[in-house]
C-alpha cells in the first residue's frame, strides 16, 4: 500500500488499507522516540504551521513534538493573535501562510469542514487536527493504533464510545475508522447525548444504559462531559451523570477482566471516570498520549512526501 | 515473470555470497563476537540472511544480524512518485564500539548508503563501519565505496539492476528498464 495523499481530512475518506498504512508507518515511527537520539531527518527543510483557530493545548503540543522530531522548522499560529479578529476571511489568512512557501498546515478550526474548504485551494499539504463536532483523525487514529497494539487487531472486537456522542469529533472518527477496520461498535450515553439516528449506520448499536453498554465489551471509550453542556440541559447534572453513565470500581465489576479504558483527556476525575479507574491497570490513557507523537509523526511524514512543489 | 535481460545466475548469486562471507570470514579471522550484520530494506535482508548462513556454515558461528529502513534518512522526500511503505528497524545490539558491516543489494549512486550511515550514527557510534554489496554497479554520486563486492555489472543508464533471490521467484539478477519496474 502506498500513501498518495496530500492532505488527511477524514477517516470517513480513507480505505481501510490506507488507515493500516498509517499505523504501520506509526508503529517505525515509535521506536524512534524510544532511541537516544529521538530525531530524523525526514522533514528537514519542510515548514509546519499550526494554524488553530480554536485553542487546543495537548493536540498542539503533541503535533509541535512530532514536528520536530522529523526537523521541520515550525511556526504556531493562534486565532487570538491572527488578522482573522481584524477581519480577514479564512481563505486570505491560510493564502498568506502559503505565500510564504509553507509545505504543510496543521489545522484546528471550530467550524465543520474548515479543513476540507482550505485544502482544495492550496498547493501544500492539509492535516486536520479537529473541525468542529465533525473529525479530529489524528485522535482516532491514535486511539486505533493503541488498540491494535495491545488486543492485537481490530475486527470483530466490541468497542464501546461512551458519552457525549452527539457534540463529539473523537466519536465519529472512532467510529469511521473502526468500522471501516471491521469492529462492532456501541455508542452509549444519555438519550439526549447519543440520538437513535445514529443506528442507521451499518455496525453501529446504540445503547442508553451503561450495563448493556459495557458488559460485553473489549474497549471502552470514554468521552470528556463537557460542564457547558449540562447548562443548556442535555443532562440534570454531573453528580447524576456519574451515577448512571460513570465509569468507577462498581461499573469495572459488569465488564470483561481485561477490558481496556481509554480517554482522549482532558479527564474529569469522578464524573465520566473515577481517578481509581484512570489510574488503574485497565487504562492505557497515557499510552494513548505517547502513541500520539508517533501517530502524528507517520501522517506528517506521509503527507510531506505526497505535497508536489 | 521479469521483463528485462538476465545478468546473473542463482548459482552466480551463491557464489556471491561466498565470496563476500571469505572475504569477512578473513578480516575478522573467523571471530564475529563484536561483529554485527545490517541488511538495508528491501533486498540488503535477505542479503545479509544468506551471508549470516554462509559465515555459520564456514566458521560454526556468525554475526548478529539487524534490520534498517532508510525512508526517514533519504534525501529526495517529496520529490519522488511515490512513497515506499516504511519496513521494520530492528538493531538488536549495541551499536557503541561494534563492528558493523551494512549490506545491501545493489550499490549505485550511494545515496542509500549515505541515509544508512546517518541512521546508524543515531543509534550511537560505532567502531568501525563497513559496506557489503551483492552487485556494484559503479555509477556512484557520492564518495562511497563497497569494500566487500560480490558481483559488478553496468548495465545502461535507463535500466535498474533487480535482484531476485528465491523466496521472491525466478531468482537471479535483472536488467529491468525503469519504466517496466514497479518498485
Amino acid at each position: 500500500m502506498e500513501w498518495t495523499r496530500k492532505d488527511l481530512l477524514s477517516l470517513y475518506d480513507l480505505e481501510a488499507e490506507e488507515i493500516e498504512c498509517i499505523l504501520d508507518t506509526a508503529a517505525e515511527f515509535k521506536k524512534v522516540s524510544e532511541r537516544q537520539v529521538k530525531k530524523v531527518p525526514a522533514l528537514r527543510g519542510k515548514t509546519v504551521v499550526n494554524f488553530f483557530v480554536e485553542p487546543s493545548t495537548r493536540t498542539r503540543v503533541s503535533f509541535e513534538l512530532a514536528e520536530q522530531r522529523l526537523s521541520a522548522d515550525v511556526v504556531n499560529m493562534q486565532a487570538q493573535a491572527s488578522s482573522l479578529l481584524k477581519g480577514e476571511t479564512l481563505l486570505d489568512t491560510v493564502k498568506n501562510i502559503e505565500a510564504l512557501q509553507v509545505d504543510l498546515v496543521v489545522m484546528r478550526h471550530s467550524a465543520t469542514g474548515a479543513q476540507t474548504f482550505i485544502a482544495s485551494k492550496l498547493k501544500c499539504g492539509v492535516i486536520n487536527a479537529g473541525d468542529g463536532a465533525h473529525s479530529h483523525p489524528t485522535q482516532a487514529l491514535l486511539d486505533i493504533f493503541t488498540i491494535r497494539e495491545k488486543k492485537g487487531g481490530i475486527k470483530g472486537l466490541n468497542v464501546t464510545i461512551l458519552g457525549d456522542i452527539l457534540h463529539s469529533r473523537v466519536a465519529r472518527s472512532n467510529m469511521w475508522g473502526l468500522l471501516k477496520l471491521g469492529a462492532n461498535l456501541t455508542l452509549a450515553g444519555p438519550s439526549t447525548l447519543v440520538p437513535r439516528e445514529f443506528e442507521s449506520i451499518p455496525g453501529v448499536k446504540v445503547c442508553h444504559n451503561l450495563k448493556d453498554a459495557v458488559a460485553n465489551a473489549d474497549v471502552v471509550n470514554l468521552l470528556r462531559i463537557q460542564h457547558e453542556r449540562q447548562t443548556a440541559g442535555f443532562f440534570p447534572g454531573t453528580g447524576e451523570y456519574a451515577r448512571f453513565f460513570g465509569i468507577n470500581a462498581e461499573s469495572m465489576k459488569f465488564m470483561k477482566p481485561d477490558v481496556m479504558i481509554m480517554h482522549p483527556g482532558p479527564i474529569n476525575r469522578d464524573v465520566e471516570l473515577s481517578g481509581e479507574v484512570a489510574d488503574g491497570p485497565n487504562s492505557v490513557i497515557l499510552e494513548q498520549v505517547t502513541n500520539g507523537l508517533a501517530v502524528r509523526m507517520a501522517v506528517l511524514f506521509l503527507v510531506a512526501g505526497c505535497v508536489k512543489k | 515473470m521479469i521483463n528485462g535481460n538476465k545478468l546473473f545466475s542463482a548459482e552466480d548469486i551463491s557464489g556471491a555470497i561466498e565470496k563476500i562471507a571469505s572475504a569477512i570470514g578473513a578480516e575478522f579471522k573467523g571471530d564475529f563476537s563484536e561483529c554485527a550484520l545490517v541488511g538495508i530494506h528491501q533486498q540488503g535482508v535477505p542479503c545479509a540472511q544468506l551471508i549470516c548462513e554462509e559465515l555459520q556454515k564456514k566458521y560454526g558461528s556468525a554475526p548478529v544480524q539487524g534490520k534498517l529502513d532508510i525512508s526517514m534518512y533519504r534525501d529526495d522526500i517529496g520529490n519522488r512518485v511515490k512513497l515506499p511503505p516504511i519496513r521494520e528497524t530492528e538493531i538488536p545490539f549495541d551499536v557503541n564500539g561494534s563492528s558493523i558491516i551494512l549490506v545491501d543489494d545493489v550499490l549505485s549512486t550511494g545515496r542509500t548508503i549515505r541515509a544508512a550511515l546517518d541512521a546508524l550514527t543515531d543509534y550511537g557510534r560505532a567502531g568501525l563501519i563497513r559496506l557489503a554489496v551483492l552487485v556494484d554497479r559503479g555509477n556512484l554520486e557520492f564518495p562511497i565505496r563497497a569494500d566487500y563486492v560480490g558481483l559488478y555489472s553496468t548495465p545502461p543508464a535507463d535500466q535498474k539492476i533487480v535482484v531476485r533471490f528465491a523466496e521472491d521467484g525466478d531468482p537471479g539478477i535483472y536488467a529491468v528498464k525503469w519504466e517496466n519496474h514497479n518498485l
